[in-house]
């Protein structure tokens, strides 16, 4: 073919042509023709009976409901999405309408990224309809703190990408089948990616579905005592952003699409897109498990806000008052019981705690998937002494209820403080003085799960005198029976309350300092 | 001229579809005729730049197609009916012309008032809001119709266009294709030789790719003079010529 001189007709050149309105006409009549509205019902759905009804059974704590929405909303939205996307992006095929928009003077690519648009436009509004109920609920139920919008965002920004990679797989593969396929492998391509990660320094943490260190779970003391570290999930943003960019740039890349100009440009912006996509993939990579139970990856991670977050703890009443973190207000009546017949066993005696105040966890990644969570420090320290409380919850494990959370704050803390007051003995040993008097008291205040019963303290009938039997059934908990040790903390556990402490308040300076035999006990 | 052809070829593999064509033409109603198989789709689809030429030169509205820029200034200027029309079912009639009208990049502010008169030239006026998958064949046919005229295209393109359509919906076409002639160039690929006898200025025939034809159906007709087979003028002649052809 050659080119012609000068056109054979002579219409005026078209009136003004705004692009922007033309546009919105296009994406008005793409939404209102899309695949999406029929999936939303589904996607809300799985959001419903996965993601709301899982956070909701979790404590109102913004940083347990933030990740949960992100890996939950990820799971539910992805394969209605994507297959949407794919049903739209087959269409014109499906449809045996491809000569007709062929001659479209509109570049290709911009009538494919009008339907994407649109496409994504339903998802998101679902999604953040979603979240906004979700945040909404939260707010309402949480006594501290406020959203974290990272991980939101991170599930915000993986619409869009589902949506455009589903898009590109139809328009590729134009199929009545590819939307079926593709969504199925969706979501097994979603839950494969966190099958192969070990540790915190795992290239596959980068998948939009982990929004906490994948060896400890959503951990409720995470970002509650420091602020939330988003470096995980910038990569996170990374990676979704760039598979965007690849999966659209794709599209504008075979011939048709455009001019060469646009063609060009859909190459940058692919190639743009699987470098971001790689970078993002290769940071996640250099990620560690810092000490306060998030990802941290260096090339991302600012200092800043390593700060712990400042705060006012909430404070039972008694002679040893029990502080927790703000978030957990919901928590201090159960635990304060939980520990008041210990506390009340140790209080006002020399070297007890003035105060029980929650700590943070902190968190060391060990070989393969182990993870050490621990208190720093010392329990018991400061001048007056302060014990230092970790709560169950901010360990490993399922989810507790409030009875269960205070049994296990009684289990572990209970025979700690004990032991903080009673001591070590020289040399970091323990006496058999301090073994008997420590497994006294703590079973007296009812360490020992499953022990307790309702309304009366452990060890005790219901008339408050000591049982001989139920202290002996306590102590032989913790000790051997038969023993010269199980016997004198039978004897001492037996004392009535008062006995005890006189007996404490008096011979505890040379208890701790393990010069108290095991006969001297009463 | 608006259509300016020669030597134009197209090959699908070993099968030459189109051999070797040369065509000129302006303003008016042109049809092309031809038995099946004879290149006239394939032809079509080169003029209306839905795949390009394997050799030749083709120049519509005074430009080569084979650049983007010029060709994406020819696209806003045409029409195009494909043989076979896919469409949106979900979509409604006025719907499916607005996305084509946007599509071809009419100004925005002037694409309801050419939805609704594009509608209403295919006598769909009434039916305007109805989904297309509750449309019968005929009234899709006049939807196509209606989405390649809604740009008022200086070419315009139309492959079996009465394909469907009942007997007074073709005598109200021909009108239509008459009254777009005046200002236009429209190409009519068809198998219905009445439709060019009662719409088309100049008649091209086409056979195993070439064209065997050019003239108008007057001359076409006359061709079929003394020759029995057909039951009207210009079926014989169009009978004739291609007998000729082969012969």
């Amino acid at each position: 073919m050659t080119a012609a001189q000068a056109p054979a007709t002579s219409r005026p050149s078209p009136a003004v042509r705004r692009p922007g309105l033309a546009t919105g006409r296009l994406l008005r009549l793409e939404l209102r023709h899309n695949a999406m509205p029929w999936m939303v019902p589904v996607a809300v759905a799985l959001f419903w009976f996965i993601t709301y009804r899982k956070s909701m059974a979790l404590p109102p704590l913004w940083n347990v409901r933030a990740v949960t929405l992100q890996s939950g909303a990820v799971v539910d939205f992805a394969t209605p999405v994507v297959g949407a996307a794919a049903w739209m992006g087959s269409r014109d095929g499906r449809r045996h309408i491809t000569d007709l928009v062929a001659v479209a003077a509109r570049p290709r690519w911009a009538r494919q990224l009008a339907t994407w648009a649109a496409t994504t436009c339903w998802a998101m509004v679902a999604y953040l309809g979603c979240a906004a109920i979700l945040y909404g609920v939260t707010a309402r139920q949480a006594a501290w703190g406020g959203p974290l919008w990272w991980p939101a965002a991170v599930a915000a920004a993986s619409l869009p990408a589902f949506s455009a990679l589903g898009f590109a797989a139809g328009w590729f593969f134009p199929s009545r089948f590819t939307t079926p396929v593709v969504a199925i492998a969706a979501f097994f391509v979603l839950a494969l990616t966190t099958q192969p990660i070990r540790g915190s320094q795992s290239y596959w943490q980068v998948s939009p579905l982990v929004a906490y260190p994948w060896d400890i779970g959503p951990e409720p003391g995470v970002a509650t005592f420091y602020r939330y570290v988003p470096d995980l999930s910038i990569a996170q943003l990374m990676l979704v952003a760039g598979l965007t960019m690849a999966a659209l740039g794709a599209l504008g890349l075979p011939a048709g699409s455009g001019d060469r100009w646009l063609r060009r440009s859909a190459a940058a912006i692919t190639a743009a897109g699987l470098l971001a996509a790689g970078t993002a993939v290769a940071l996640a990579g250099t990620g560690r498990l810092d000490a306060h139970g998030m990802i941290a990856i260096p090339a991302l991670h600012d200092a800043a806000i390593d700060h712990p977050i400042r705060y006012h703890p909430v404070c039972s009443h008694g002679p040893i008052p029990v502080c927790l973190n703000p978030a957990y207000t919901v928590y201090l009546p159960a635990v304060a019981a939980a520990l008041e017949p210990v506390l009340s066993q140790v209080a006002r005696l020399p070297g007890a705690p003035v105060r029980i105040s929650q700590a943070a966890a902190t968190y060391r990644q060990g070989p393969g998937n182990m993870v050490g969570i621990e208190v720093a420090g010392p329990l018991l320290s400061g001048r007056p002494p302060v014990f230092h409380l970790l709560l169950p919850d901010q360990l490993l494990g399922p989810t507790l209820t409030v009875s269960q959370l205070a049994a296990q704050v009684r289990s572990s803390a209970g025979p700690d403080i004990v032991a903080g007051v009673i001591g070590g003995g020289t040399g970091g040993r323990v006496s058999q003085a301090q073994q008997a008097v420590t497994a006294a008291l703590s079973a007296a205040g009812g360490d020992l799960p499953g022990h307790a019963s309702r309304g009366t303290s452990p060890g005790r009938t219901g008339a408050g005198t000591p049982c001989g039997q139920c202290v002996a059934n306590k102590v032989s908990g913790r000790l051997a029976p038969g023993t010269p040790v199980f016997d004198a903390a039978v004897r001492f556990a037996a004392l009535p309350a008062a006995a005890r402490h006189a007996w404490l308040a008096a011979h505890l300076p040379a208890l701790r300092a393990g010069r108290i035999a095991l006969a001297q006990l009463p | 001229m608006n259509v300016e052809i020669s030597d134009l070829t197209r090959k699908f593999g070993r099968t030459l579809a189109v051999a070797g064509v040369d065509l000129q033409t302006g303003p008016g109603v042109f049809g092309l005729l031809g038995p099946n198989g004879a290149g006239k789709t394939s032809l079509l689809r080169m003029m209306a730049t839905v795949i390009p030429p394997s050799s030749g030169r083709l120049c519509l509205l005074g430009r080569d197609p084979g650049s983007y820029g010029p060709r994406r200034e020819i696209r806003r200027r045409l029409g195009y009916l494909p043989q076979t029309l896919g469409y949106y079912p979900g979509f409604t009639v006025a719907e499916f012309v607005e996305y084509f009208a946007l599509l071809k990049e009419t100004p925005p502010a002037r694409v309801p008032a050419a939805v609704a008169a594009a509608v209403e030239r295919v006598e769909l006026g009434g039916q305007a809001k109805a989904k297309l998958r509750t449309l019968s064949g005929g009234m899709l046919r006049r939807v196509g119709i209606a989405q390649a005229i809604v740009s008022e295209p200086e070419l315009l393109l139309l492959d079996e266009p009465t394909a469907g359509l009942d007997p007074e919906q073709r005598v109200q076409f021909r009108g239509l294709l008459r009254e777009i002639g005046q200002r236009a160039t429209v190409v009519v690929s068809t198998h219905l030789v009445e439709d060019i006898g009662a719409a088309c200025t100049e008649v091209a025939l086409m056979d195993r790719g070439k064209i065997v034809f050019h003239g108008t159906p007057d001359e076409l007709t006359a061709r079929g003079a003394g020759y029995g087979v057909g039951d009207a003028p210009l079926e014989r002649g169009y009978s004739a010529v291609l007998a000729a052809a082969r012969s």
